[in-house]
C-alpha cells in the first residue's frame, strides 16, 4: 500500500511540476467551457423567446440543454487527450532507464501498475474538479438544474475517463516510444468508441457465425441459431454506448460494472505485460 | 553473501552470458573486469533480478533471485550503467521517493536520506533539479540512490564513468568505505579502478569467466617473466654475441640507443642475472642498469582476454 501511494504521488507530482498537467487541463477547460457557454447562451435565448408561452417554456430544461451536451463534449475531449496523459507513464520509465531502478526495488509489478494508474487518475480528478464550476455557474444564473442527474453525469465521465486511462496505460507498457504509446492508445480508444457503429447493420446472430465457422456442427449439436446479434455484441463493447445513460442522468449498475471491468481487465493485462519481461 | 552458479543468458540467437559461476563473501569488494560487451551488465542485471537468467541460479543471502525476488531486492542497492534519475525531480524528493519504495522505515527516512546526501557530497545540490545537474553530480545522485537503504549487497555498474579525476577519487574512496559492512560488486573496463578499490578480480570475456584471482596473485603473474633489460655504457662490438654465449641465456635483442640497451631472455627455469653482471664487470662494459621486465596489470589483462578468446 505504501509503495502504491509513493508511486502514485510521484506520478501526480511529475504531472504538476511539468507543463503537461496545466496544458491538458487548460485546453480541457477551454473547450468544455466554450461548449458550456454556447449552450448556456442558447438556452437563455430560448427562455427569453418563449417567456410568454407557458407551454414551451415548461419544456425548456437546463439539464437537457446545457448539462447533457457538456458531458458529451468532455467524453470527446478525453478521447483525444487521455493518450497524451498516459503515453509517458511506462514508456518513459523504460526509455530513461529508471525502470531499471523501479523493478529492482522491492515492489511488485502490480504495485507499479496501480501506482501509475492512480497517479494519472489524480490528474483526471483535478481536470473534472475544475469543471465543477459550470453547474455552480448555472445555479448562480438563477436556473435550477437538477443536481442528481448532473452528479450521475460526472460519475459517468469519471468512469469513462478511468477506463481510457487504464487502456492508455496498457499501451504505454508495450513500448519504449512515447509517440507510439500515444498513437496506439488513441487508436485503441477510437476503435472502442466507434465499434458500435456496426450494431445496426451487423444483424447476423452470433450463433449463425459459429455455425458457419464449425461447418454446420453448431446447429446439429442443438445450440440453435437465435440469440444475440454480432452488432449487439459489438455495441456492448463500445466505450461510448455505455456512457449515454449517464449523460441522461440515469444510473444503471450495468454501465458502472462495465467501466470497472474495463479498468480491471486493462490493468491486469498491463501487469502481465510487465511480467512478460521475465520469460522473454 | 552472493552465489552465482552456471548463469546463462540467451537473447534470440545470441548467447551473452555462457555459464558464469562465482561467489562473493560478506564485506568483500569484487571487481568485474572485462571489455565492453563482455556480459558484465547482463550478469549484474541477472543478480538484481531485472533480467531473468536463461539458465542457472543467483542467490543473495540464501534467497534465489527468481524464487524470492522481493527478499533479494530488499537486500541490494543497484546503480545501473545509466543512473536511473527522474530528471524533472529535485534531488531530495527523488531520494525520499526511492527511500520509500526501498522500504526504509518512515522514522529513519530523514536520517537515511541525510546520510546518503552527506556521504555522496550532495549537500550543495540537494534542492536542485536533477536534470540540470552535471554528469558527475548525476552519477553521485545515482550512487546515493543505491546506498540510502544501507543494502547488504551493493552492485555498481561502471560507477566512475563520466567523472573527472578528482570526483573519481572521491567515489573510489566512498566505495572503499563500504567494505566490511557491505558487500560490493563493481564492474569496470578501467583497470586502475580495480587496482585501487577491489580485493578480488573477476575477468570476464565473451560471456565467460576468463580469470578469477586476488589482485596480488594477478600482479604476481606479471613478475614471473624471464626477461631482463640491460643498459650498458660501453658495450664492445661483441657484447651481443658474448651475452648470447652465456649459460642459461636463450635470446638477446639489441635495442640500440646510447647508452645501449639489450633485452636478455633467460632459458626456462634459469636465472642469468648473476652471470650477466659478472660478465659485464669482467669486460668493463659499464653496467648502468639491470632490471627484470615485469608486465603491468594492463598487459596481464589483455593477455588473459586474448587467451580466453583463442
Amino acid at each position: 500500500m505504501r509503495n502504491i501511494a509513493a508511486i502514485a504521488w510521484r506520478e501526480a507530482r511529475t504531472y504538476f511540476t511539468s507543463p503537461l498537467a496545466y496544458a491538458v487541463t487548460g485546453v480541457f477547460v477551454l473547450l468544455s467551457g466554450y461548449i458550456f457557454w454556447a449552450s448556456l447562451v442558447r438556452f437563455s435565448e430560448l427562455c427569453l423567446r418563449f417567456a410568454s408561452n407557458p407551454y414551451f417554456s415548461s419544456q425548456l430544461n437546463v439539464n437537457d440543454m446545457v448539462v447533457r451536451p457538456l458531458f458529451g463534449t468532455m467524453g470527446i475531449i478525453f478521447l483525444l487527450m487521455i493518450p497524451v496523459i498516459t503515453m509517458r507513464l511506462l514508456a518513459e520509465e523504460r526509455r530513461t532507464g529508471t525502470a531499471e531502478m523501479l523493478f529492482t526495488c522491492p515492489v511488485t509489478s502490480g504495485q507499479v501498475v496501480l501506482g501509475k494508474f492512480l497517479g494519472a487518475a489524480m490528474l483526471l480528478l483535478f481536470m473534472l474538479a475544475v469543471t465543477l464550476t459550470y453547474p455552480l455557474l448555472i445555479m448562480g444564473s438563477g436556473a435550477k438544474p437538477d443536481m442528481k442527474p448532473t452528479l450521475v453525469g460526472y460519475l459517468g465521465v469519471l468512469l469513462m475517463g478511468l477506463a481510457f486511462l487504464a487502456i492508455g496505460l496498457l499501451i504505454s507498457a508495450m513500448t519504449e516510444n512515447q509517440i507510439i504509446a500515444a498513437v496506439g492508445a488513441f487508436g485503441a480508444l477510437l476503435m472502442l468508441w466507434v465499434i458500435d457503429w456496426m450494431s445496426e447493420s451487423a444483424t447476423i446472430t452470433l450463433a449463425a457465425v459459429m455455425n458457419t465457422l464449425s461447418m454446420g456442427l453448431w446447429e446439429k449439436a442443438g445450440f440453435g441459431t437465435g440469440g444475440p446479434t454480432l452488432g449487439g455484441l459489438l455495441s456492448s463493447a463500445s466505450l461510448i454506448a455505455h456512457f449515454q445513460d449517464f449523460r441522461k442522468g440515469l444510473l444503471d449498475t450495468r454501465h458502472v460494472v462495465f467501466y470497472l471491468s474495463v479498468v480491471f481487465m486493462a490493468l491486469f493485462v498491463t501487469q502481465r505485460v510487465l511480467e512478460s519481461r521475465r520469460w522473454r | 553473501m552472493l552465489e552465482v552458479s552456471e548463469v546463462t543468458k540467451v537473447y534470440g540467437a545470441r548467447t551473452v552470458v555462457k555459464g558464469v559461476s562465482f561467489s562473493v563473501s560478506k564485506g568483500e569488494i569484487l571487481g568485474f573486469l572485462g571489455p565492453n560487451g563482455a556480459g558484465k551488465t547482463t550478469t549484474m542485471r541477472i543478480i538484481t533480478g531485472y533480467v531473468p537468467p536463461s539458465g542457472g541460479t543467483a542467490k543473495v543471502a540464501g534467497f534465489d533471485v527468481q524464487e524470492q525476488p522481493l527478499e533479494v531486492k530488499k537486500r541490494i542497492g543497484y546503480l545501473p550503467e545509466h543512473p536511473p534519475l527522474y530528471r524533472e525531480m529535485l534531488v531530495r524528493p527523488y531520494l525520499e521517493f526511492v527511500a520509500r519504495i526501498r522500504g526504509v522505515p518512515r522514522r529513519q527516512m530523514r536520517a537515511r536520506v541525510d546520510r546518503a546526501i552527506e556521504r555522496c557530497g550532495l549537500g550543495e545540490v540537494r534542492g536542485r533539479l536533477i536534470g540540470l545537474l552535471s554528469k558527475g553530480y548525476q552519477q553521485r545522485v545515482g550512487l546515493a540512490q543505491a546506498i540510502l537503504h544501507e543494502p547488504d549487497l551493493l552492485i555498481l555498474d561502471e560507477p566512475t564513468v563520466g567523472l573527472d579525476p578528482s570526483q573519481i577519487r572521491e567515489i573510489r574512496s566512498l566505495i572503499k568505505s563500504f567494505a566490511g559492512e557491505h558487500t560490493v560488486i563493481l564492474s569496470t573496463h578501467i583497470l586502475a579502478e580495480v587496482t585501487m578499490t577491489c580485493h578480488r578480480v573477476l575477468i570476464i570475456n565473451d560471456g565467460r569467466i576468463a580469470a578469477e584471482d586476488t589482485l596480488e596473485r594477478l600482479a604476481a603473474r606479471g613478475e614471473r617473466t624471464r626477461q631482463v633489460a640491460l643498459r650498458l655504457a660501453r658495450p664492445g662490438d661483441g657484447a651481443e654475441a658474448a651475452l648470447r654465449a652465456l649459460p642459461g641465456v636463450a635470446a638477446v635483442t639489441a635495442q640500440g640507443g646510447a647508452p645501449a640497451g639489450f633485452v636478455v631472455e633467460a632459458a626456462d627455469g634459469q636465472d642469468a642475472r648473476e652471470a650477466i653482471a659478472a660478465l659485464a664487470v669482467a669486460r668493463g662494459w659499464g653496467l648502468l642498469e639491470m632490471r627484470p621486465i615485469t608486465r603491468s596489470l594492463e598487459d596481464i589483462f589483455i593477455e588473459i582476454i586474448r587467451e580466453s578468446a583463442a
